[in-house]
């Protein structure tokens, strides 16, 4: 599945295309099935260079009933810093929020099994 | 320190002027992104994960109280209230809106601050010993010198457009505390046999995907002709440089692609052909500039403190920090030393009062209090602990550096700030940081090496590997008069296992450490493989 995002011009913030808006949270992101049926959004979006800035569409998945982005990356812009978890958009703390952070640092701690002795 | 003319109020004024039309111009729609992306990073302003992202100039690092209480203002009123100082000595607010930029401008440029050339393929903004002007190990103040190259370099048309960005660090200390032979030019200001000023100059280091040391091209070089001879290296690479790879175009694949023995003898035939007499500064202007940091007066103090010495034998903890985070000035009994608003407001306080007005900023992300009495030095501590400013463990495993990395860089792959923490809250106990000695770490969320991980004794590079944060660790780097590249030590790790491969290499190291030997020596001594061998199973 797709999501189409941008920041905005006038502030920066990271944006989440909803029917025809522009919605802050994440978790308010239209979802696509792929790019093809998001292409002509992403159009409509290009067409808007006094609202947004460089619009794009990024993979999101299922976890646990929620949606969240697949890149640990996007999932930053969906929340905020990780070292100051006051700023940005998960100063909220909703279950939203919440199941994005769970999901974020469930990826974090992955890693090679076995490769450090301890 | 020096002090801006009315022309050079003047020309912050105008150029401040003109990026407000420009911001106007782009909110507007008369102009595409296109159109304005070069103008905001002409003056700093990059667009990241979360918001638009200001780097303010902090010329050699040097700033006077009303400078860092308008830093401080500006990030209260117009960020969240803290800002980030850089291995570049700049220092980024994170959380800018462009609406706001162009008044944000205004208010640095009231006080003499600015974000010109602090972005683009330019002369970025050049960087001294934090230490010039204090410290009894140097033999001019490097701070004239880097002073003169702001100016000559400050919109030079010629240079503007280079192939790459260009950064340029002056010493004139026996000691080299700015990294000088990881820029594209080090200049290290030293004495001819017959006394006069020279320099040494050392071209084609830099950090990033290909790192290099710069190696010297000049011996000696009159101190008078710096200029006609900067300009001479400048030319050479603007013109031979390839354009064609952004990954090759920085003057450090230039000398290593020509040799350095062509590319000397390059710059040397331009520097033969290019009209020194226009380009080199003239005496009297030298004189101007100079006069501005002349020596300040200080009064004349013992070089032992009973203040001093009573409050080190009454508190361990201030004891461990006059060790650690005091350093001797050129006049006997003075010593020199990510913020909030606040911090940054108790720095200026504390500057006004005991160091002349003056704060440097460190390439290792420290802030320096440069002149301050020995007896004095009981009240500074207590002000800073207070603060949270006090952390005895300058140079020590704790004092890391790290960017800004993925929790707010557009470029960055992996986040840098939450593995130094943990790092540091692993060896916080502050005796085991002092009894394992000297142990830099530096930590870039990409290749890009803002963090100078090649640079660490031991490095720590963030990479993404499908979608995932992984650090890559290296050992062996250093910045310092003994500079020397990090080696790879295997494969990266994941981010919860890094404290623990720090904590395996610091074990191997206390096991194999001889009598005297920093992290770095033993490293040199051993090679990797004792700490290969401690970090990964199967490394056979």
């Amino acid at each position: 599945m797709k999501v189409l995002t941008a920041n905005s011009l006038e502030t920066g913030e990271a944006l989440f295309w909803n029917k025809g808006q522009w919605a802050v949270r994440f978790a308010d992101g239209e979802r696509f099935e792929g790019d093809e049926a998001a292409a002509p959004v992403l159009a409509q979006a290009e067409g808007q260079p006094t609202a947004v800035v460089a619009p794009y569409l990024i993979d999101v998945e299922e976890v646990e009933g929620h949606w969240v982005p697949i890149a640990f990356r996007e999932r930053l812009r969906a929340l905020g810093p990780s070292n100051h978890r006051q700023h940005g958009k998960q100063a909220d703390g909703d279950a939203d929020v919440e199941a994005l952070v769970a999901a974020t640092f469930v990826a974090r701690s992955a890693g090679r099994v076995k490769l450090i002795k301890r | 320190m020096y002090r801006y003319d009315d022309l050079d109020r003047q020309m912050l004024t105008d150029r401040s002027n003109e990026f407000r039309l420009q911001a106007e111009r782009r909110l507007s729609g008369d102009i595409t992104e296109d159109q304005f992306k070069p103008l905001r990073l002409m003056n700093g302003l990059y667009l990241q994960l979360h918001a638009y992202m200001l780097r303010i100039a902090i010329p050699y690092g040097t700033l006077n109280t009303a400078q860092l209480r308008r830093l401080a203002w500006v990030a209260s009123t117009y960020d969240k209230g803290y800002g980030h100082f850089t291995t570049r000595t700049n220092l980024q607010l994170h959380w800018i809106k462009l609406r706001d930029a162009p008044d944000i401008l205004d208010s640095l440029a009231e006080v003499g601050l600015h974000a010109i050339q602090t972005s683009g393929n330019c002369i970025r903004n050049v960087t001294a010993d934090p230490y010039a002007g204090a410290t009894a190990d140097e033999i001019d103040d490097p701070r004239v010198w880097a002073e003169v190259i702001r100016q000559w370099s400050t919109v030079h048309p010629e240079f503007s457009y280079l192939p790459r960005k260009f950064k340029i660090a002056v010493t004139a200390a026996e000691k080299d505390r700015a990294a000088i032979r990881s820029y594209d030019i080090g200049l290290h200001v030293r004495r001819t046999r017959e006394g006069e000023l020279s320099f040494e100059v050392l071209v084609g280091g830099g950090q990033g995907r290909t790192p290099y040391l710069a190696k010297t091209i000049r011996e000696h070089l009159p101190a008078g002709r710096l200029l006609s001879y900067l300009d001479a290296i400048l030319r050479v690479y603007n013109r031979q440089s390839r354009r064609d790879n952004i990954h090759k175009q920085r003057i450090k694949i230039l000398v290593a692609t020509l040799g350095v023995e062509e590319f000397t003898r390059r710059v040397e035939a331009e520097w033969a052909l290019n009209d020194g007499a226009d380009i080199d500064l003239p005496d009297t202007e030298l004189a101007r500039i100079r006069a501005n940091f002349r020596p300040l007066a200080f009064e004349p103090q013992p070089a032992k403190s009973q203040a001093f010495e009573a409050a080190k034998a009454a508190d361990a903890e201030f004891a461990r920090f006059t060790r650690r985070n005091v350093h001797a000035h050129k006049v006997p009994g003075q010593t020199p030393g990510d913020a909030t608003s606040e911090q940054m407001q108790v720095i200026a306080d504390l500057a006004d009062a005991y160091s002349q007005g003056e704060v440097r900023v460190n390439y290792t992300q420290n802030l320096v209090l440069p002149h301050v009495k020995l007896a004095d030095v009981p009240a500074v501590y207590a002000r800073l602990k207070e603060a949270g400013l006090a952390t005895a463990n300058i140079d020590l495993i704790t004092d890391i550096i790290a960017c800004p990395g993925l929790d707010y860089c557009t470029l960055a792959n992996a986040r840098a700030i939450p593995v130094a923490q943990a790092i540091a809250r692993r060896f916080a106990d502050p005796e085991r940081a002092e009894a394992i000695g000297e142990l830099p770490i530096k930590i870039s969320g990409c290749i890009n090496a803002c963090g100078h991980h090649h640079l660490g004794a031991i490095g720590i590079l963030g990479v993404d590997k499908k979608g995932e944060e992984y650090y890559q660790l290296s050992l062996g780097g250093s910045g310092g008069d003994d500079a020397s590249l990090a080696s790879i030590l295997g494969p990266a790790v994941s981010a919860n296992q890094t404290p623990d491969a720090i904590e395996a290499l610091v074990e191997t190291y206390l096991v194999h450490r001889q009598e005297g030997e920093r992290f770095l020596d033993t490293v040199r001594r051993t090679g990797l493989q004792p700490f290969k061998e401690a970090v990964y199973v199967d490394a056979h």
